[in-house]
């Protein structure tokens, strides 16, 4: 597995990459997408909606079963990678180039980790 | 808990990496690291293999094993010779179904019922309690024989590479054979549960199991999960003992003939005389005929039947969503999921599949008898309605060595 070292992780699986002082990507991580298995569907977030840090952000849908995907921070969604609705499959492809949401106005942020941080935390189990 | 039983396969499924999950009581392969949709496909274009070993395995014999069966089962068995197998219902007094099964007669006076997994306790206490004034006798196998699905278009082309070009069975479908295969004994059935025009289920000794499985592999088959089970089932439309055959939402049994298939599994025919059920399926099957002719004005004894339905929006059909006709709901959807399919060319008996591939939602749901076939319906989508088109079939199966998908627009 995967965990670039330029991006921050949740506990819950998300990466998040700052792309200024209020503005981050959010995607799922590597561990994720092989945990939830091949991705069929994703009910995006809608832009302008605003989210919590540690509530739903949107949702994924594999062959099995639906699962949320947490909002690592607290915002508004400024855009959403509308790609994703067509080819979900990319959530499993490439996990770090899919981002689902870009979030601005990032007022509060859940404690994030480093890449090793990260790895060390998903091997505890 | 009580602990989870295993096949004979059980180590091959881990040792290749497979998910490994609680069904009916057995620890099962959910997939393998190949995942569900890339064996949802291969199956359709080539040929995977599944263990099914977990199915109940109940031989019937003794003298009066026919009319036993006769009792128990909805469909008239003395037509069924040597070498031949059938569809059949497990019959309760109401008309409901305690289990869907095949009947296999690989033996001139042995029949084997192999049952769902997650009813094989319940099936076998009721035939057990119904066959004690009988002359007969039940003899569970289950954990003394192993079975291998294999289908697909490449499954025959296997097989008989593996057979040394012994015939696998005659070339109808439900034709059973027994054959001897690098020294081992193997019984074949041409059935299976996905769809596909080619495809078999094989029974071996549970010691033969592994042996089977990795020459299988060797030829080019690969290994699929209960996932792709389920998502091919689904695609080709067959019900599963739990979805569409049971209790519905409200805790209702849902009669036999709710599901079409019933009509080729339940017989009246006199020389059967009574059954279990009969006189309840009599009263379903008059309205069934019915509707055939488009007379919905009686729907007492089968007030909502099982169809496909296709999600026309974007989202994913899941078990108990809401139906909605004209602003009513008129029933919900027992089985969905999203399914891949490979985009076809050309038409009627020259159609082929391509390289491209897309992705559909797809399921059955259980709905009010009379609806227009052309209705466009919508779906409760977890929270948003979107529509949905109830089409004849999702797939079509008399095209071999394919299956072809049918899409709505």
């Amino acid at each position: 597995m995967n965990f670039p070292a330029e991006l921050q992780y949740a506990k819950s699986h998300e990466w998040v990459k700052k792309l200024d002082d209020s503005t981050v990507l959010v995607g799922i991580t590597d561990y994720a997408q092989k945990e939830l298995g091949d991705l069929v569907f994703i009910n995006l977030p809608v832009e302008g909606d605003e989210v919590s840090m540690g509530e739903p952000l949107c949702d994924v849908e594999s062959v099995k079963a639906v699962s949320d995907v947490m909002s690592p921070v607290t915002g508004r969604v400024a855009e959403v990678n509308e790609e994703l609705l067509d080819a979900p499959q990319k959530l499993n492809e490439a996990p770090y180039e899919a981002w689902i949401a870009k979030i601005e106005g990032v007022s509060d942020c859940e404690e994030l980790l480093d890449a090793q941080a990260y790895q060390e935390f998903i091997q505890q189990g | 808990m009580s602990q989870l039983k295993r096949t004979p396969l059980y180590q091959t499924h881990v040792d290749a990496g497979a998910t490994m999950v609680d069904f009916g009581g057995w620890e099962m392969p959910m997939k393998y690291p190949t995942d569900i949709v890339a064996e949802h496909l291969y199956t359709r274009k080539a040929c995977s293999i599944f263990d099914v070993s977990h199915m109940g395995r109940i031989l019937i014999d003794g003298p009066q094993a026919v009319p036993f069966l006769q009792h128990v089962l909805s469909r008239n068995i003395l037509p069924l010779e040597v070498n031949k197998s059938q569809y059949v219902i497990l019959p309760d007094e109401r008309g409901g179904a305690i289990d869907d099964a095949y009947l296999y007669r690989y033996e001139e006076d042995r029949y084997l019922l192999v049952v769902n997994a997650s009813n094989a306790e319940k099936d076998l206490a009721h035939l057990e309690e119904q066959i004690r004034p009988f002359d007969a006798r039940l003899t569970v196998i289950t954990d003394q024989w192993a079975s291998i699905a294999i289908q697909g278009p490449k499954s025959e082309e296997i097989l008989l590479t593996l057979s040394g070009g012994q015939p696998i069975t005659a070339p109808k479908k439900n034709a059973l054979n027994t054959l001897t295969i690098e020294g081992h004994t193997v019984r074949t059935a041409k059935t299976g549960y996905t769809g596909e025009p080619i495809g078999y289920e094989l029974y071996v000794k549970s010691g033969d199991a592994t042996w089977l499985w990795n020459r299988l592999v060797e030829l080019g088959a690969r290994p699929a999960g209960l996932g792709a089970r389920d998502t091919l089932r689904l695609e080709a439309g067959m019900p599963l003992y739990g979805h569409e055959f049971g209790v519905d939402q409200e805790g209702r049994e849902m009669p036999i003939f709710a599901v079409s298939l019933a009509k080729f599994a339940v017989n009246f025919v006199p020389e059967k005389g009574d059954f279990i059920g009969r006189a309840a399926l009599e009263r379903q099957y008059e309205e069934f005929q019915r509707f055939a002719a488009g007379d919905f004005s009686k729907i007492e004894y089968l007030p909502r039947r099982i169809h496909p339905i296709a999600l026309l929006g974007r989202g994913v059909l899941r078990a108990g969503m809401p139906v909605y006709w004209e602003g009513k709901q008129v029933g919900y959807v027992t089985s969905g999921t999203m399914v891949p399919y490979y985009k076809t060319e050309g038409e009627g008996d020259q159609v082929t599949l391509l390289e491209e591939t897309g992705m559909r939602s797809v399921g059955l749901a259980y709905l009010d008898s009379g609806l227009p076939e052309d209705a466009r319906v919508e779906i409760d989508v977890r929270g948003r309605r979107l529509p949905g088109a109830l089409p004849k079939r999702h797939l079509r199966s008399n095209t071999p060595p394919y299956a072809i998908p049918e899409l709505c627009e």
